[in-house]
């Protein structure tokens, strides 16, 4: 008895020495793009969409599952395994891409940041200025190891989207008959807006991140099960907030008719419906997860791409011995930052425009990473095994399909 | 007739080979170069070719380079070849292929003592051959790998502006990757071997699994383990877990068995009891020892490597045995004298021996009622009873006064610095 005690704490130990990777980048997925998309998918299509984030759980799952186990064996990120086999051509492509969708995403976070706080009557010429240079501070000179600790502490705040949801009293039988039987209507809009979800929830950013945390925490193969754990707890964490944030929109603004654009506009809303608290709540946890993401986003990616082209990077080192990490570092958040300051600024199409790059360059960082984990001469006896393979390609057709039909749909209609 | 013709890697994979009829032959895919330097004080700093990978249709084949001219006529470059020589099989394996394991590869940059990430790599033909003699890490050399630096260049001369080439010179650049693991390991990693060891231990955190596994197999014993004591711990378990436990225990030998204990404690208990069976009886036991503390005692950070000396021997007979065993630096700090039963009675440090007359007893020149602290005492004693006393290293000892081993400042500083990273562990992000 006693025994079997000690093996079960030993085994949540070690549990949570490895816990953290795929929960935050779960948490993180959940930014203000994604509170969003889920928000306009939900007050337009009521529960009518519910059922693409069982797609998008699996694929996710599956995504994240071989982001971990490249990290884990060869010991590389995702962008230096690109750089090594892929040649200059294709990774100089992605990571353009990923440069700009990754500026667009930020702008987003920044957004998110003004929006929440303009519902607290904090105008956005105070609140963006202020959040882009905490965030620096806190990156450049702080302690951001501890500065994540405490985000993932807040992003526990994302559930109050559950309350947000209750008080909205859904509809829970149609809830359940929409996700059984999903109804697909062929048009551009809902096209784009299965495509935006998917895109949201599935962000190629995200691969980088994962892979990379994975090989910073020296994660060994023999605790595989373990991080899988923690992955699929990620996973949940991401789809279980989406569903509510659909079901907070569908079940209070789609049956009136309330049309929105932005995440703010469903905090808004949301007041008379489901009551002023449940708004507050919404804009709070809209505030929690733009921060959280306006802080990872610029730093994730000025390492990746520091690391693909081979320049010094990393917070340890000092702004002379890597002066192209900071300066794209500096240069994302400034850039986004400024953006939506600019009176007028376009910040819908900017949205959209980031979310159709996202969704382009998914498929080819896809196909890359499958390429990768199938070829024994970096992944050893650890390549993708057929279930994960056809799940892989599959989401990798599946996504080229939708993203050409989107090109594709207004010439037919038209 | 010019007499050299530089040119880059970039520029001559992909191109087609002609042969003396000015027909095309094949398509070059890889060039060979030998691996390790050749030992001819002309070829110093450079690296002969000797191979080219030829795609001819469907098959890719490697052949002898003698055969092959390169030149260049207005910024273009021809390759001509009269014959075909196919090299032997064991000829290729002794050489080291550029695309397979430098171009976009990671690389040791010898003189910057740092992992650097190889854009393009530049090459010389001169009378004697056709040589390898820097890689390329700068941003001209990204640029002209996608094929924008000619344009980028020429508008950026209107503004005055130069990009700056950055080049690594043959003789500093360590190859890491190599994708063929058969040739003498420890030949092809001796660049390396010539660096400091807390500089290895540097270049073996950032490389990937694989390498740094390969690469620390390929050092000698001592360095190994000296390398190995600079180790961030996760590496260090990484390391361990992948060398055989023969292998292992050979190079934990080599180390204070207090970095052993250190060491021990990260890994899986029966994977340490395996390599503690593997050691020699002797240190396996100091460290059994030091294991049985908890991480916040003083006996935790305590070496058991000292020297202690009895009352009676004179500061000649001491220096004698100095010389002969030849104690590592910070055993020198502080030296410690015992009655018969190992209790602590005096200190004296190297400066006491040599200001001494030779002839004079230890017992006379010792400092008596020497500053100690007990095994069982608080971690954050060390720091306070170190700086009071302006200490290198301060004996510990058991309740009894029995001597145990010695606190040593570098310990202490490390431990310092640890307790700080973990709390601003930010190595990456």
């Amino acid at each position: 008895m006693l025994k079997k005690r000690i093996t079960f704490f030993k085994r949540a130990a070690i549990f949570l020495a490895i816990l953290g990777p795929g929960i935050i980048t779960g948490s993180v997925d959940n930014d203000a793009g994604g509170i969003t998309t889920y928000s306009v998918a939900g007050a337009l299509y009521g529960y009518g969409l519910i059922w693409t984030l069982i797609p998008s759980f699996i694929v996710l799952l599956v995504i994240q599952e071989m982001n971990a186990r490249m990290g884990i064996v060869t010991g590389k990120g995702l962008s230096d395994l690109i750089r090594e086999n892929a040649g200059m051509k294709i990774t100089t492509l992605i990571f353009l891409g990923l440069l700009v969708s990754n500026i667009g995403n930020t702008t987003t976070e920044f957004a998110g940041v003004a929006g929440s706080m303009e519902m607290f009557r904090i105008s956005r010429y105070i609140s963006v200025p202020l959040v882009a240079v905490m965030v620096w501070l806190l990156v450049v000179k702080g302690t951001y190891k501890v500065a994540e600790r405490i985000f993932l502490l807040f992003s526990a705040s994302l559930l109050t989207y559950i309350v947000s949801a209750l008080m909205g009293k859904p509809d829970w039988s149609a809830i359940g008959s929409a996700i059984v039987r999903p109804q697909v209507q062929m048009n551009t809009q809902s096209l784009t807006m299965v495509i935006a979800l998917i895109g949201t929830t599935i962000a190629p950013w995200m691969q980088f991140y994962m892979q990379s945390s994975v090989v910073e925490k020296g994660l060994k193969m023999k605790n595989f099960k373990y991080t899988v754990i923690d992955i699929t707890v990620g996973c949940i964490a991401t789809v279980v907030v989406a569903f509510f944030i659909m079901v907070a929109c569908g079940s209070t603004l789609h049956p009136n008719g309330i049309v929105i654009e932005e995440a703010k506009d469903a905090a808004m809303a949301l007041e008379p419906l489901a009551g002023k608290f449940a708004s507050q709540l919404f804009a709070f946890g809209l505030f929690i997860a733009s921060v959280f993401s306006a802080t990872i986003l610029p730093l994730a990616t000025a390492f990746y791409i520091s690391e693909a082209f081979g320049f010094e990077a990393g917070i340890d080192k000092k702004w002379d011995e890597a002066k192209e990490f900071y300066v794209l570092y500096t240069g994302i958040l400034i850039l986004s930052a400024l953006i939506i300051l600019i009176p007028g600024a376009p910040l819908i199409k900017i949205s959209i425009w980031t979310q159709t790059l996202n969704g382009i360059l998914l498929p080819v960082v896809l196909v890359s990473m499958i390429l990768l984990i199938n070829n024994r001469k970096i992944m050893g006896a650890y390549v993708n095994n057929i279930t994960q393979n056809i799940i892989g390609w599959t989401a990798v057709v599946v996504l080229v399909c939708l993203s050409l039909a989107l090109l594709l749909l207004p010439l037919v209609s038209n | 007739m010019t007499s050299f013709t530089t040119f880059y890697l970039s520029g001559i994979i992909g191109k087609e080979v002609f042969g003396a009829d000015g027909d095309a032959i094949g398509i070059i895919r890889d060039i060979l170069i030998n691996a390790s330097p050749s030992g001819d004080d002309n070829d110093h700093g450079r690296q002969l070719l000797t191979g080219v990978k030829l795609k001819i249709k469907k098959e890719t084949r490697t052949y002898s380079f003698h055969t092959f001219r390169i030149t260049k006529a207005r910024e273009a470059l021809n390759v001509t070849s009269s014959t075909l020589v196919e090299l032997k099989k064991e000829e290729a394996e002794n050489g080291m292929f550029l695309v397979e394991s430098i171009l976009d590869k990671q690389i040791v940059d010898l003189n910057g003592r740092k992992l650097v990430r190889v854009n393009d790599v530049r090459l010389v033909t001169i009378e004697t051959g056709t040589f390898a003699i820097a890689v390329d890490i700068g941003i001209e050399g990204l640029l002209r790998r996608i094929g924008l630096s000619t344009p980028i260049k020429r508008v950026l001369s209107l503004f005055k502006i130069n990009i700056p080439a950055e080049f690594i010179i043959w003789d500093d650049v360590q190859a890491i990757d190599y994708s063929n693991f058969n040739i003498r390991l420890s030949k092809s990693y001796a660049k390396l071997q010539t660096l400091h060891p807390s500089d290895i231990a540097d270049i073996l955190e950032d490389l990937g699994k694989k390498s740094s596994t390969s690469v620390f197999s390929a050092l000698d014993e001592e360095k190994a383990a000296d390398v190995l004591e600079e180790l961030e711990p996760h590496a260090q378990v990484h390391i361990i877990e992948s060398l055989s436990v023969e292998k292992a225990a050979d190079v934990l030998e080599k180390m204070p068995a207090d970095e052993v204990a250190d060491i021990l404690d990260e890994l899986e208990d029966e994977k340490a009891e395996l390599l503690l069976k593997e050691m020699d009886t002797e240190s396996s036991q100091e460290v059994r020892e030091l294991l049985e503390y908890p991480d916040n005692l003083v006996g935790s950070l305590m070496s058991t490597d000292y020297l202690s000396f009895s009352p009676g021997i004179t500061v000649e007979e001491v220096i004698g045995e100095l010389r002969f065993r030849k104690p590592e630096p910070p055993e020198l700090y502080n030296m410690f004298v015992t009655e018969k039963n190992d209790e602590l009675i005096g200190t004296f440090n190297l400066r006491d021996l040599v200001v001494a007359d030779p002839k004079s007893f230890v017992g006379d020149i010792m400092k008596k009622e020497p500053v100690f602290l007990y095994d069982d005492q608080k971690l954050q004693d060390i720091a306070e009873v170190v700086s009071k006393y302006n200490l290198l290293a301060a004996p510990v000892v058991d309740r009894n006064e029995k001597l145990l081993g010695m606190v040593v400042v570098d310990d202490v500083v490390e431990d310092l610095i640890t307790e700080r990273k973990t709390r601003k562990r930010n190595k990456i992000y």
